[in-house]
């Protein structure tokens, strides 16, 4: 069987007190787990995945080449969302017009494309959240951002 | 009711799921170091791409028809298939995970809430395609044997759109008839020829057969098959996956090896694979066979097997690796190309009920093999090694067309263009 990840029993670590210890921490009575950032910024963790922005067609909506993208299937579609869309073969981030089937820019350099019946396209996710990475990560170091 | 929801063509599909750039193209997976095919996508098997064939029998089929290649990205399989199953979950509250790509589901007490079970399937199917882009066939049957068949169909026969029940005589009578024997979950190829000979040949004709006159001629097993598919439950989830009764550990080596050094080490790391698998189904080996060959395709064929036969059955990597050291000057000649080696385990016995032997003592190390498992469960395989299995990786897989992880290496994740 799989242990599902989402039960995992989170434990709280607290040290044994054994013999001639001093003062007990006024502190230990409070002790919390620590914050976790997949639990705040995962809605859904079976349908998201991480991915990587290329490019400056974004800028307007704050996503900057080099961010982390989390992109999530399982949410709701809704008009004028941050999407990553499989357009002709290629994971592509934009904005979503449904009414007028066009992918928009946040950029004044890039005009909007109007997807037709001849190409490839599929929603492929709703881009939740980016993150900006402004201090160089030994593991995004060897990630090629050309 | 009970449901069999699997992945079609499981490895291939993995591929697409984040490559876009494939996702309409033929696509075909190749085994461990890139020997045979062992997933076809849709689109190539309508191009007539054969599974199990060897790869470099059919290279130039495959470039014709630009098929694209990928070798097995296990990383990227493994993630994938606990998000699936995950997904799955949601839509019973009683899974039992069968294999990377099945799960089979066990609806008690869900008539009231589920009419349409059709419907419910194809439920399924469309949030496991949503949330992570791999399309899965539902079956549903009255019993597990009847929900494989079901599947069988959605995926194979014509017809089925993905989706099929099997829970009626006419819904039986109509798959079943269309399913050859050896389609029937848990009938061979060899169970089927004999079978053919007393002219069963479809799966209806075996559920026509006297279940008890099957299990004289047979066995108990072909029995509850028979039960199985006229809609009476006999396997429970402990049935569905008995421990192996063989366990082997085998694969033709990335570049020959002409050494005995070489040899060695990797036949003793084939032994530590297989101790550890012993171990988690709580068996013992009582025999091991030990071989090592050159190609079948290469002049002066060689093809070495040893039996080793333990005064003690037992379950230690260490004992297991002693006794491939006594027999290596047997099975090494030099001079040789060798192309594979392996160990099995051919005699296995259950690790709970031991019988003792009043005049040689086990030296098993109960404690040692559980800090071992321990540690490699915890830092990953290989963290801990018998030495005798060396640093030496030049026997290691093969892997020349494997995509990026893409989800297990920051480095591989996907890029997306703004």
């Amino acid at each position: 069987m799989f242990i599902y990840s989402d039960f995992v029993m989170k434990v709280i670590p607290l040290n044994i007190e054994a013999g001639i210890s001093g003062f007990e921490s006024p502190a230990a009575e409070y002790k919390e787990l620590g914050l976790s950032l997949d639990q705040l910024l995962i809605i859904n963790p079976d349908a998201t995945f991480i991915g990587l922005a290329k490019g400056n067609s974004m800028e307007g909506v704050g996503i900057f080449d080099g961010d982390l993208l989390l992109v999530d299937r399982a949410e709701q579609l809704h008009q004028g969302d941050v999407i990553v869309a499989n357009y002709n073969g290629c994971f592509t981030c934009k904005l979503i017009d449904k009414d007028k089937a066009q992918l928009l820019s946040a950029s004044p350099l890039h005009k909007p494309v109007t997807v037709s019946a001849d190409d490839e396209f599929q929603v492929e996710g709703i881009v939740t959240r980016s993150i900006r990475i402004h201090r160089k990560t030994k593991e995004l170091s060897n990630v090629c951002f050309s | 009711m009970y449901a069999l929801v699997d992945a079609v063509s499981y490895y291939a599909s993995c591929e697409k799921v984040f490559d876009p750039s494939i996702r309409n193209k033929p696509v075909v997976v190749l085994t461990n170091n890139d020997g045979c095919i062992c997933a076809v996508c849709p689109i190539a098997r309508r191009l007539g791409v054969p599974k199990f064939k060897p790869y470099f029998q059919i290279k130039h089929f495959l470039a014709k028809h630009n098929v694209v290649i990928r070798s097995s990205n296990y990383e990227l399989y493994a993630d994938l298939s606990e998000k699936m199953m995950n997904v799955i979950s949601r839509y019973c509250d009683n899974q039992y995970v069968y294999s990377i790509d099945e799960s089979f589901l066990q609806f008690k007490n869900y008539s009231n809430i589920i009419d349409d079970w059709h419907d419910y399937g194809h439920k399924i199917r469309r949030a496991v395609w949503k949330e992570t882009r791999l399309p899965v066939g539902v079956g549903f049957g009255s019993t597990p044997t009847l929900a494989k068949a079901a599947n069988h169909a959605a995926k194979k026969l014509s017809g089925f759109n993905g989706v099929a029940i099997v829970d009626d005589d006419a819904s039986r009578k109509e798959v079943l008839s269309r399913m050859s024997v050896t389609d029937v979950w848990g009938i061979g190829n060899r169970l089927g020829k004999r079978l053919n000979v007393l002219g069963i040949n479809t799966g209806w004709d075996l559920a026509n057969q006297s279940a008890k006159l099957m299990r004289t001629q047979f066995s108990v097993v072909v029995e509850r098959t028979v039960n199985e598919l006229n809609g009476i439950a006999c396997l429970s989830w402990d049935d569905v996956r008995q421990p192996k009764k063989e366990i082997f550990s085998t694969r033709s080596f990335g570049q020959r090896v002409n050494d005995s050094y070489s040899l060695s080490t990797a036949l003793v790391s084939h032994g530590a694979i297989v101790g550890r698998k012993v171990r988690q189904q709580q068996s013992l080996i009582k025999r091991l066979v030990i071989f090592a060959a050159s190609s079948p395709h290469d002049d002066n064929y060689y093809n070495k097997s040893i039996i080793h036969e333990f005064t003690v059955a037992t379950d230690n990597t260490l004992t297991i690796a002693r006794a491939i050291s006594a027999v290596i000057n047997d099975i090494y000649i030099s001079g040789v190309n060798y192309y594979r080696c392996g160990i099995g385990a051919i005699e296995l016995s259950n690790s709970q009920f031991v019988q003792r032997d009043m005049f040689s003592t086990s030296d098993d190390n109960p404690e040692l093999m559980y800090c071992y498992d321990g540690v490699n469960n915890r830092y990953g395989n290989d963290a801990l090694k018998v030495a005798a299995e060396g640093l030496n990786e030049k026997w290691h897989m093969r892997r020349e067309f494997l995509s990026p992880s893409y989800t297990s290496k920051w480095r591989d994740i996907p890029k997306i263009v703004c």
